[in-house]
C-alpha cells in the first residue's frame, strides 16, 4: 500500500498491517513537510486528525506500551486499582483522597452549580452523599449513571464549600473509575468517552495539545453562525495574519511540535499511568461494538453523535 | 418596564486589598490550546504586550525536545488523563522554564493557571509526592523537578501594568468619544482563574478585580450584574461533544439575559473558552430565541491592543468574532476599514442550528 493510501483506510482494512509498519507510516506522514513562506508546513496533519487510521495507530501503540514489562510504577498502580472495589478507590486514589473532608449537607454546592440549574436530576450534594456512604452498590449505581457526566468542571462548588471539599475533583476521580471498570458503557453520556479518547485524547497524544484548531471547523460548529463559517473558510490565512503558526513548526497557535517534544510528553503520560485508562476504554468499546453488531469505526461514529 | 435603572448601574466593588503577589518580570509563557485554535490574536497579543512593556519573557527553546506543550487542561477535565500524568506534564514544563532561565510561569489559559496551581497545592498537601514526581520525571525524560517561584495568569501581568499602559501607551480610552460617556463594560472572569483557588485571584472569587481593574484604569464603567459570577458553560465535554452543547448555550443565555438590562457596550473576558462561547453562542441564541443581544466580546489583550491603536484586523484579529466588534470601535473612535476584514470574496455559507 502506498503511504498516502493509509489515510483512507479503517480498522478492517488495516487489520493485517503490522504494528511497526502502521506506527512508522503514521510518523512519516505526520512529519512530512514542505518549506513555505510561513515556515516549515506539514500538509498531512489535517488529514491524520480524526481519521480511522489515526485511531487504529493509537490503539495499537497504546496496547504495545501497556504490555511492556516492567510497567512504570503508576501504570502498575492503575492496573491494580481497576480490580479493587470502588470503596478502595475512594481511600487510595490521589484526587479522591484529597477531594472530601466532611460534609454538612448544607447544599451550597448544589445551590450555585450551573449544571444543577440546567439538569433537573443533577445534584452534587447527592454525589458527595454517595461517596461518604461508602456503599459499594450505591457507588456502582452512580458510576453507571448519566448524572455523573453532567458536571461542567467549573469549580463553583469548591469556592463556597464551608468544609473546603472539592466536589469537582471528586466527580473527576469517579469518572476515571467508571471508565476503568467499564461502568461508563451503561450511560449515553458515559459512552461518549470513546469519542473523547479519540478527540482530545488523540490531540494530546499526537499533536501535544488537547485542542487542534481544525476540530473547530464550521461544519462541526453550526452554533457559531455564518460569520464564523466565513472566517473558517480563510482559517490558515487569518491565523497567520495575526502571527499564529497553523500546521507550521513554531511557538504559537496551531503549531506542529517537534517529534522530540512529543516523545517526552508521551513518556510523561505513560509514567503517570494514563495508558491503563486508554487501554480499558478501548477494550470496553471493542466489546460494546461487538455486542451491538458494529465495527469499531461505526461504533465511534455512533457514540459521538448520541446524547 | 426595565428591571434595573439603566442610568445608574451597580458598579463593581473595588477590592479591599490585592490578595495576590504578581511578579514584575521574568516569565516563561505557556500557550493555550483554545486560544491558539479559536482566538489566535488574543494569544499573540500577549507576546506583543509583554514586549511593549519591556518584560523579560520567553517560550522558544533551542533544544527541539524543550518545546512548550498543553498542560493537559481539556484532556484532564475531559476525564482522559490520570492526575499523576498531569503532574508530570506540568513538571516537564517547569523543567523547560528552568532550562531557559525563567523562575516564574505565566499561563495564557486560565485552566492552565488552575492546573499548575493544583499541582503546587498537591505538593503542599502530599508530603512525599514531590520526591516521587522528581523520580518519575527523571525516568521518563531525564529531567528534574523545579518548583517555580510564582505561577500567574497573563491577565495578572496586564493587571499589574494596567496603569502603566493607560499613562504611557494607550491612544484611546473606554469612553464614547462623541459624548464623553464612559463605556459600560461587563466582566466575565474565567472560573478556573478565581473559583477553584480564590486566594490566588486578584480580589478573590466574589469581587475579583483582575478585569474590572483594567476597565477602571482604561476609562470605562464596571457593572456588577446579577449573574456576573455564573459560568459561561464551556464545560469541556459539554462544548466539545455536539449533543451536549445545549448546556453551554443555556449558560450563555443566562448571562446575556442578566447583563442586558444594563445595556453593556462590551463583555470583557480573561478565559479562552469564555471569550469564544460568550461571543459565538450569541448567534445560536438569536436563532433559537429570535432575540439579538449583539454584545461584542473581547479578551483583555484584544481590548488592550485596540486601545493601543494596533490594527484591528492584522494585529488584534477581531474578524474571528461572531458578534461584530466594529460598533464598539465606532464608539471609542478607533478608525478601521471593514473591507480589510476578509481576505477573499468567499460568499456567506448558509448555516442552521441543529
Amino acid at each position: 500500500m502506498a503511504t498516502h493510501e493509509y489515510l483512507e483506510q479503517g480498522h478492517e482494512e488495516l487489520k493485517h498491517v503490522s504494528d511497526t509498519e502502521l506506527c512508522s507510516t503514521y510518523a512519516a506522514l505526520r512529519d512530512e513537510c514542505q518549506p513555505t513562506e510561513a515556515g516549515t508546513y506539514h500538509p498531512n496533519l489535517q488529514k491524520l486528525c480524526g481519521s480511522a487510521f489515526e485511531r487504529e495507530k493509537d490503539r495499537r501503540e497504546v496496547r504495545r506500551l501497556v504490555e511492556q514489562d516492567p510497567p512504570p510504577e503508576m501504570q502498575a498502580w492503575y492496573d491494580e486499582a481497576r480490580r479493587q472495589p470502588c470503596v478502595w478507590w475512594l481511600d487510595h486514589h490521589l484526587v479522591a483522597r484529597h477531594a472530601l473532608k466532611s460534609c454538612l449537607s448544607c447544599g451550597v454546592c448544589t445551590a450555585q452549580c450551573p449544571a444543577a440549574q440546567y439538569y433537573e436530576e443533577y445534584n452534587p450534594r447527592t454525589i458527595v452523599d454517595v461517596a461518604l456512604s461508602r456503599d459499594e452498590q450505591r457507588l456502582i449505581e452512580l458510576l453507571r449513571s448519566d448524572v455523573l457526566w453532567y458536571c461542567g468542571q467549573c469549580g463553583s462548588c469548591k469556592t463556597k464549600c464551608p468544609r473546603e471539599n472539592n466536589v469537582m475533583g471528586l466527580v473527576s476521580s469517579l469518572r476515571f473509575l467508571s471508565q476503568l471498570k467499564g461502568y461508563h458503557l451503561a450511560s449515553v453520556r458515559g459512552r461518549q468517552q470513546y469519542a473523547a479518547r479519540h478527540l482530545w485524547g488523540a490531540n494530546f497524544w499526537n499533536r501535544a495539545f488537547s485542542l487542534y484548531f481544525r476540530n473547530a471547523d464550521a461544519s462541526s460548529h453550526p452554533d457559531f453562525g455564518p460569520r464564523y463559517a466565513r472566517y473558517w473558510a480563510e482559517i490558515e490565512e487569518q491565523m497567520r495574519r495575526v502571527g499564529a503558526t497553523p500546521d507550521v513548526s513554531g511557538d504559537l497557535g496551531g503549531k506542529k511540535v517537534q517529534p522530540e517534544t512529543l516523545a517526552e510528553l508521551r513518556r510523561c503520560v505513560q509514567w503517570g499511568g494514563t495508558l491503563v485508562l486508554w487501554q480499558q476504554i478501548e477494550e470496553h468499546a471493542q466489546a460494546s461494538a461487538v455486542r451491538s453488531g458494529l465495527t469499531i469505526d461505526e461504533y465511534y461514529d455512533k457514540v459521538r453523535s448520541e446524547g | 418596564m426595565e428591571r434595573f435603572p439603566i442610568a445608574a448601574p451597580t458598579e463593581t466593588a473595588k477590592p479591599v486589598k490585592t490578595v495576590k503577589e504578581i511578579p514584575a518580570n521574568d516569565f516563561y509563557l505557556t500557550t493555550s490550546c483554545i486560544l491558539g485554535a479559536l482566538n489566535p490574536g488574543t494569544e499573540t497579543l500577549i507576546t506583543k504586550l509583554y514586549d511593549l512593556l519591556g518584560l523579560h519573557w520567553g517560550i522558544t527553546a533551542a533544544n527541539p525536545a524543550s518545546q512548550c506543550t498543553c498542560c493537559t487542561g481539556i484532556t484532564s477535565h475531559g476525564d482522559m488523563m490520570a492526575f499523576e500524568s498531569t503532574l508530570l506534564v506540568v513538571a516537564r514544563l517547569w523543567s523547560v522554564a528552568a532550562e531557559l532561565g525563567f523562575e516564574n510561569i505565566t499561563t495564557a489559559c486560565v485552566t492552565s493557571f488552575c492546573i499548575h496551581t493544583e499541582c503546587l497545592e498537591m505538593y503542599h498537601e502530599e508530603p512525599d509526592l514531590m520526591q516521587k514526581v522528581d523520580r518519575w520525571l527523571y525516568e521518563a525524560c531525564g529531567r528534574t523537578l523545579h518548583i517555580p517561584k510564582h505561577v500567574v495568569h497573563a491577565s495578572d501581568i496586564i493587571y499589574r501594568y494596567r496603569d502603566t499602559l493607560a499613562e504611557s501607551f494607550l491612544k484611546h480610552r473606554l469612553v464614547d468619544f462623541r459624548t464623553g460617556r464612559p463605556l459600560r463594560i461587563v466582566d466575565h472572569v474565567g472560573c478556573h482563574y478565581n473559583k477553584v483557588f480564590p486566594e490566588k485571584a486578584v480580589g478573590g472569587a466574589d469581587y475579583c478585580d483582575v478585569l474590572t481593574g483594567m476597565i477602571r484604569s482604561w476609562g470605562g464603567q464596571t457593572v456588577d450584574y446579577p449573574e456576573r459570577r455564573h459560568c459561561c458553560g464551556m464545560g469541556f465535554r459539554q462544548c466539545m461533544i455536539r449533543p451536549n452543547r445545549g448546556y453551554t448555550m443555556a449558560c450563555v443565555l443566562k448571562k446575556l439575559a442578566s447583563m442586558e438590562p444594563y445595556q453593556p457596550d462590551a463583555i470583557l473576558t480573561n478565559c479562552p473558552g469564555c471569550n469564544v462561547f460568550l461571543d459565538k453562542e450569541q448567534w445560536a441564541i438569536q436563532e433559537l430565541t429570535s432575540k439579538e443581544y449583539g454584545i461584542p466580546t473581547l479578551s483583555y489583550t484584544e481590548l488592550a491592543g485596540l486601545l493601543l491603536g494596533w490594527d484591528p484586523y492584522d494585529v488584534v484579529g477581531i474578524q474571528a468574532h461572531t458578534v461584530p466588534v466594529e460598533p464598539l470601535l465606532d464608539k471609542i473612535g478607533i478608525p478601521y476599514d471593514s473591507d480589510r476584514a476578509w481576505l477573499t470574496d468567499t460568499p456567506k455559507e448558509e448555516v442552521s442550528v441543529s
